[in-house]
């Protein structure tokens, strides 16, 4: 029922062939984030699995998502995953402290695994056997700058708080108040 | 290209401009109370296009009226809508009052506070109106986002960092398990605002048989629930409520307790109600029990504490049950029509009575610790000799939540029962067993509050401190003052609060 698809057609296509290769890099990178002991390892690993989630987009035609993810994401915010590892001078070798009991550890892969079965299941229930549309247009990045200011316009300016609030608060949290004697001399 | 409707975005323009203008004030070389004020004027600037708007039918300049919709659909101003807003704006305000007081006596960023206040509530307003999953998810984080911050704005405090890295980390992990639940209904679907996934679940064409009995939507549905659970901290999704109450600066816990809670509320209300309306029979159930173990759990929990901060975070997590039980009882028990209004009637009335008595119970408790130099009940004996004014509010705010008359909260369960046994059936009549064996656990413990402050002794360390004269700031009376005539006003005239809750029945008039 689920793979009415024959293997034979699958393997013809070589957008399949990217994919499956894709998703196995993905797959491993994610599974390596959460074990690796190592906390740049870690943000690395993420490197790859992001990578592949904009490769994804690129095959899907959605050119504009695919490069901002590679900018934001792996341009910015690995980057500064690895900037704040270094500034806050955490240990950068293995760490060993944060590592739970093995019987924590057992009970999240069981629990991670049961809501992956679930989740892949209905998945492969609701679009079972569904072909990928063949040929998507490219979205056009002047269309999404469009539906950006018309439609989602109220979002954008939301979310553009959000930052504004996330820096000014970040700051406040982050910088090193000023000693009662140092008050003084400002004023 | 269509021009924006400026008359029904006016509140949150005004909003908006008033978050950055306290940004500019703050630059200014002025007390920092003045940012306070440009901000309490903002957010009463703000107040007054809600009322505009609510009486657009009878004013000359107003050319449109009923439901304002815009975006396609992703955002609508309706009686809902305003009411929320305006209760949203109402509650903030108090909540100025009550920082500013709290911020001055200690050495805190105050400036700033107001900006991240200020931006939450604007996060709030915007969610009232929201009707897609996009602008609904980003709202939220926007009144979540500066709350995280709040939290932890006592610096030097460890207690205080612990409450915002506790909530910052359940908040994330909430919003992703929300994120995931709206990708999945947006997968299954194809549509982002709530009209639109409403059509599509029962299917738009005639015999198309729609996504109704669809297994993945049907978990994206309850991932939402779950991650609208964490926001309005329901049992068990509240572990982080009480470490993060405690830890908090207390004006900023009222606020938690009262905005962030409502905000996540009117989401999860508007969201069930309008897009997954047709699929009560899996959120019904949930909801139902959420609301049952959130009264339970809550309450049996508060009955212990000896903290009066942490007593009131199990409080309201006790209180959310209630709000959630109407609702839950009657989308659990299939009632339609009128009953579905009365329970909406009902929950929106509670929220708004909730806001003025939980917010009033937070002044009290901020005035208190100022006075006596703690939060230990066993500290509170006696006030009644020393500060009367303060004994005699501490009695009114938790009576009101006890729900004892005449203060207002006894309308608040009123409704709350009626909605209830109005459905008559084995699922309502369940609920509203728990609720009553509740209600009695919570007299005891606002009791026992209420008892200290009027018949204990006072403790000797205390009498002997120097607090006794500590004088609370103007901006605290003025807080409990607003709070103190709201509960006594609408205890006595409940039209005052009924008569709002009415007017959002329009909401699921076509359900």
């Amino acid at each position: 029922m689920f793979f009415a698809v024959t293997v034979g057609d699958w393997l013809g296509e070589v957008e399949n062939w990217v994919f499956a290769v894709l998703a196995i890099a993905m797959v491993y990178a994610a599974i390596r984030v959460v074990t690796t002991k190592n906390v740049v390892h870690a943000a690395l690993f993420l490197v790859i699995a992001l990578g592949g989630s904009a490769a994804i987009f690129l095959l899907l035609g959605a050119e504009f998502v695919a490069w901002t993810v590679v900018m934001v994401y792996i341009g910015a915010v690995i980057v500064l995953f690895l900037f704040g590892i270094m500034i806050t001078r955490a240990p950068l070798g293995y760490e060993t402290k944060l590592s739970h009991p093995r019987r924590v550890r057992i009970g999240a892969a069981l629990a991670s695994g049961a809501l992956f079965l679930l989740i892949g299941g209905a998945m492969l229930d609701a679009f079972g056997d569904d072909p990928v549309p063949a040929a998507i247009d490219p979205t056009r990045t002047s269309d999404i700058g469009q539906s950006i200011f018309e439609r989602f316009v109220i979002p954008f300016e939301v979310v553009s708080f959000v930052l504004l609030a996330a820096l000014i608060g970040g700051i406040v949290i982050a910088r090193q108040d000023p000693t009662v004697e140092e008050e003084e001399v400002l004023q | 290209m269509n021009i924006l409707d400026y008359h029904a975005l006016l509140p949150e323009l005004l909003l908006a401009a008033t978050v950055i203008a306290v940004l500019v004030v703050d630059l200014l070389p002025v007390r920092k109370a003045w940012v306070a004020v440009v901000g309490l004027i903002g957010l009463f600037a703000s107040f007054i296009p809600l009322l505009t708007l609510g009486l657009c039918d009878s004013l000359s300049f107003c050319e449109e009226t009923g439901v304002r919709t815009m975006f396609d659909g992703s955002y609508t101003v309706d009686t809902f809508s305003l009411v929320l807003k305006g209760l949203f704006i109402g509650a903030a305000f108090v909540a100025l009052l009550m920082s500013v007081g709290y911020l001055e006596s200690g050495r805190f960023w105050e400036g700033e506070y107001y900006f991240l206040l200020l931006a939450s509530v604007l996060g709030a307003v915007v969610m009232a109106s929201s009707r897609g999953l996009i602008t609904i998810f980003v709202a939220l984080e926007l009144v979540t986002g500066p709350t995280f911050l709040m939290a932890g704005w006592r610096k030097g405090d460890a207690r205080s960092n612990e409450a915002a890295l506790k909530y910052f980390i359940v908040g994330v992990l909430s919003a992703s398990v929300l994120l995931f639940g709206m990708s999945l209904v947006y997968g299954v679907t194809g549509e982002l605002t709530f009209p639109g996934i409403r059509e599509a679940i029962v299917g738009a064409e005639l015999g198309s048989p729609g996504f109704k009995d669809l297994p993945l939507l049907n978990i994206g549905v309850l991932f939402v629930l779950l991650g609208f659970g964490f926001k309005i901290a329901a049992v068990p999704f509240h572990f982080w409520t009480p470490d993060t109450y405690e830890g908090a600066p207390t004006p900023v816990t009222a606020y938690l307790s009262v905005v962030s809670k409502t905000a996540g509320f009117v989401g999860l209300l508007v969201i069930s109600y309008s897009a997954f309306a047709d699929l009560r029979n899996i959120w019904g159930p949930a909801v139902w029990i959420l609301a049952a173990t959130s009264m339970t759990l809550g309450n049996l929990t508060a009955l212990r504490q000896t903290n009066i901060v942490r007593m009131l975070g199990y409080s309201s997590i006790a209180q959310g049950g209630f709000i959630l039980a109407p609702f839950g009882a009657a989308v659990a028990s299939g009632a339609t029509g009128a009953q579905l209004e009365d329970a909406f009637f009902a929950t929106v009335t509670y929220l708004i009575i909730y806001a003025f008595m939980n917010l009033g119970a937070f002044a009290v408790v901020i005035a208190g610790a100022k006075r006596i130099g703690s939060v230990e009940i066993s500290d509170w004996g006696g006030l009644y000799q020393y500060a009367p004014g303060l004994a005699g509010l501490t009695l009114v705010f938790f009576f009101s939540l006890a729900g004892i008359p005449p203060f207002a909260g006894w309308f608040a369960k009123l409704v709350m029962f009626s909605a209830l046994i109005s459905m008559d059936n084995a699922w309502t009549n369940v609920l509203a067993v728990i609720a009553v064996v509740n209600s009695v656990i919570a007299f005891v413990y606002y009791s026992k509050v209420v008892k200290s402050v009027w018949f204990d002794p006072v403790p000797e360390d205390v009498l002997s401190g120097e607090a006794r004269n500590v004088v609370v700031s103007p901006a605290l009376k003025l807080a409990l003052g607003i709070t103190a005539i709201g509960v006594i006003a609408i205890g006595f005239y409940p039209p005052l609060a009924a008569n709002l809750g009415e007017m959002t029945k329009t909401f699921v008039a076509g359900f």
